[in-house]
């Protein structure tokens, strides 16, 4: 029986590689790119349980059902304006269902030094920068990876931004990618690459959003290059359909003195996986990896991250919270590589996650590969409640129950989000951990 | 104003635990009173059975604030009432500004009691007056509530909580300990400042130090989870002197125990 199971997992990704036809013909480079990721699809096993990296989720829900691929649907768009971030009304591109959607974006605030399009059409332009870049970080940081493998199988679009030496973007880039709600099942993927040069600086917003409950497949995945002196600050919000899939994969180079980063807030989609992977390139860097997952309901999040420290003299930084009721599932595992010869490492992991009810499920599990003697690595893991004395001193200032948990979750969520330097990012936020706190305890009470 | 009479408490959890045994104690309007005693006594779980803390259970006798049984109160109504409690270990609540905290604890209580809500300027107002009070700098309402901050700090926030709630009847649970004598004539100073004819305050506390500071009307003694012996400020100072074994003594020769 195992084996047949076996079987179907396998073939579920190569199945929808007879989608990948009607991509063709529009770049011959992309084109490449593709048959070259379909051929990787069919030489990688699809994951199952029994490997470390896949043990403690299942898949089944993303290979149960047949998918239809976005761009072949017709879609009506409804106004998506109320999402678009005011910092950034001159910066945004816009992708639904994984197309360019030109009428949803602007780049008039971009200066005009920065190279920022859509993927399809720079790569009909054949341009030299887009092909000196894709693919690169992604296929160093990700090997024998059939996911993003089949995002490169089906890479017809996506953003690429380069910001040319010197130059600090003071706008927030905001890649918004809109899922709409489809009576069909379908699948998506998307590409992005954030390229800065040197002693460059830039902030960019990934915006994920569903629009209906529908149920689809999302693939994205990110490449960021911060090159010697750069700063790169990325944000992640997945707030996908809450009966979506969403696979993600994050591969970051950090060189010589730059700092990228970054911090993913994970609120939708039924089962999430994200991956971020962070190689150091040089001595002398620094980096955040940080997270707020908030699930409830059947939810499942997984959060595998690397941190590879290569060189010596690194900073790093990962914080991740995760905020468990209903039936949701969390799970966390980073990885903290120390190479040899990697020495005066400075790092830190944390995985702190409140469990709110008595389904909730967390599984973590902090890794550390030290090859190097000279290295301060922290880390540690924490489940815990709410604890009865906190509520106890804010209601005994007045706050009923409800206001108490409240705040503590709030406070709890914060420390993530503070340091999101874009305030209507900061902002919507806030917004969604009320939403999730009253839906929270509205559900609480009715079981 | 606060009536206890026969309190018996024991662990919710494990209610072979009796913490308190018979506690009677009457507070008026305008008084000041210190409950001492040993490690152990009790003296904290009165404190946070009269605030409404759940971990505890009233197994007997009664609690009456102006009348009026309060043991089916949550401990938010019973702050609405205008009983406060200061706490020995204050709780930290990083990302949350002391500010914020207060301002929406001091609108939840006055809208209970039917008093005007105070917008986040008037609140300011109100709350920079009260910081005076205890010494404290204004950047200290926009800080996290308690997180970071040091023993005494904690202590005397807990002091400028008091004041700008403006509760009725304060139990300040071992607010003196931990502090060095600067920071108890701060205390001391607000605790005066905050006590008048139409409120109580009482002092839950190991030491006498703070009773040079403070006056109390009353002094009680408790022990073995009852009220061991009351009387006025010289029992504070005789307790100094010889300790608690000759009241110890008393509870065995006509305690429970016998």
């Amino acid at each position: 029986m195992g084996k047949v199971k076996q079987q179907k997992e396998r073939t579920f990704l190569q199945d929808l590689l007879n989608f990948q036809g009607s991509l063709n013909g529009k770049s011959k480079f992309l084109d490449e790119v593709r048959l070259k990721g379909a051929e990787e699809v069919r030489n990688i096993p699809f994951p199952t349980k029994k490997l470390e990296d896949w043990k403690f989720i299942s898949l089944r829900d993303l290979y149960k059902d047949s998918y239809e691929l976005a761009s072949d649907l017709d879609v009506d768009v409804p106004d998506i304006s109320e999402h678009y971030l005011p910092e950034s009304k001159g910066a945004r591109l816009t992708f639904i269902n994984g197309s360019f959607s030109a009428e949803h974006s602007s780049t008039e605030d971009i200066p005009e030094e920065v190279l920022i399009g859509n993927i399809a059409k720079l790569a009909e332009e054949d341009n030299d920068l887009l092909k000196e870049h894709l693919n690169k970080y992604v296929e160093n940081n990700f090997e024998e990876d059939v996911f993003s493998s089949f995002n490169k199988a089906f890479l017809k679009d996506g953003v690429f931004v380069y910001v040319p030496e010197g130059l600090t973007v003071d706008v927030p880039l905001h890649l918004l990618f809109v899922q709409t709600d489809a009576d069909t099942n379908y699948f998506t993927t998307s590409r992005s690459v954030v390229v800065a040069d040197k002693e460059s600086e830039v902030t960019v917003v990934e915006d994920h959003i569903g629009l209906g409950d529908n149920k689809y497949f999302n693939l994205p995945v990110v490449e960021v290059n911060a090159e010697e002196e750069s700063y790169v600050k990325h944000t992640k919000i997945q707030r996908d359909s809450r009966e979506a899939i969403h696979i993600a994969r994050t591969a970051a180079f950090v060189h010589h003195h730059a700092n990228y980063e970054s911090y993913t807030i994970t609120r939708g989609a039924k089962l999430s996986r994200n991956e971020p992977r962070i190689s150091q390139r040089d001595e002398e860097v620094e980096f955040t990896v940080d997270g707020l997952v908030l699930i409830d309901g059947d939810q499942v999040s997984d959060t595998h991250s690397v941190m590879d420290h290569r060189f010596s003299h690194c900073e790093s930084h990962q914080l991740h919270k995760c905020v468990i009721t209903g039936k949701a599932h969390s799970v966390f595992n980073g990885k903290i590589f120390v190479r040899k010869d990697a020495q005066k490492i400075d790092s830190f992991q944390e995985n702190r996650n409140l469990l709110l009810s008595r389904k909730g499920l967390v599984n973590t599990k902090p890794q550390l590969e030290i090859f190097a003697d000279d290295v301060v690595c922290t880390h540690g893991a924490t489940v815990g409640q709410l604890e009865q004395d906190e509520l106890f001193y804010l209601m005994s200032r007045g706050l009923n129950e409800q206001q108490a948990r409240e705040m503590l979750i709030y406070a709890f969520a914060l420390e993530t989000i503070e340091n999101i330097t874009v305030d209507s990012v900061q902002d919507l936020l806030v917004d969604e951990v009320h939403r999730f706190t009253e839906n929270q305890l509205d559900s609480e009470l009715t079981v | 104003m606060l009536e206890i009479k026969d309190l018996h408490v024991c662990v919710e959890e494990d209610p072979s635990e009796k913490i308190l045994k018979g506690v009677n104690l009457t507070i008026n309007e305008g008084e000041i009173h210190a409950i001492m005693g040993p490690n152990g006594s009790g003296k904290s779980t009165l404190s946070k059975v009269v605030a409404g803390h759940e971990a505890y259970e009233v197994t007997q006798g009664d609690i009456l604030y102006n009348g009026e049984s309060i043991l089916d109160l949550e401990a938010d109504e019973r702050a609405h009432l205008g009983i406060f409690l200061a706490f020995q270990y204050p709780v930290e609540v990083p990302g949350v500004t002391n500010k914020n905290l207060l301002r929406q604890a001091y609108n939840t209580i006055a809208e209970e009691q039917g008093r005007e809500e105070l917008d986040p300027l008037q609140f300011e107002d109100h709350a920079r007056e009260q910081l005076k009070l205890v010494d404290m700098k204004e950047e200290f309402l926009e800080r996290s509530v308690n997180a970071g901050f040091s023993g005494g700090e904690k202590k005397r926030n807990e002091i400028f909580q008091m004041a700008v709630l403006q509760p009725k009847l304060s139990f300040l649970d071992e607010t003196d300990s931990g502090l060095d004598i600067d920071a108890l004539k701060i205390v001391a100073n607000g605790i005066n400042e905050l006590s008048g004819e139409d409120n109580a305050v009482v002092l839950v506390t190991h030491y006498q130090r703070i009773l040079d500071y403070v006056q109390p009307d009353h002094v009680h003694v408790m022990i073995d989870g009852k009220i061991a012996k009351s009387g006025d400020k010289d029992l504070a100072i005789k307790l100094e002197e010889q300790g608690y074994d000759w009241l110890t003594d008393t509870v065995s020769v006509n305690g429970e125990q016998q």
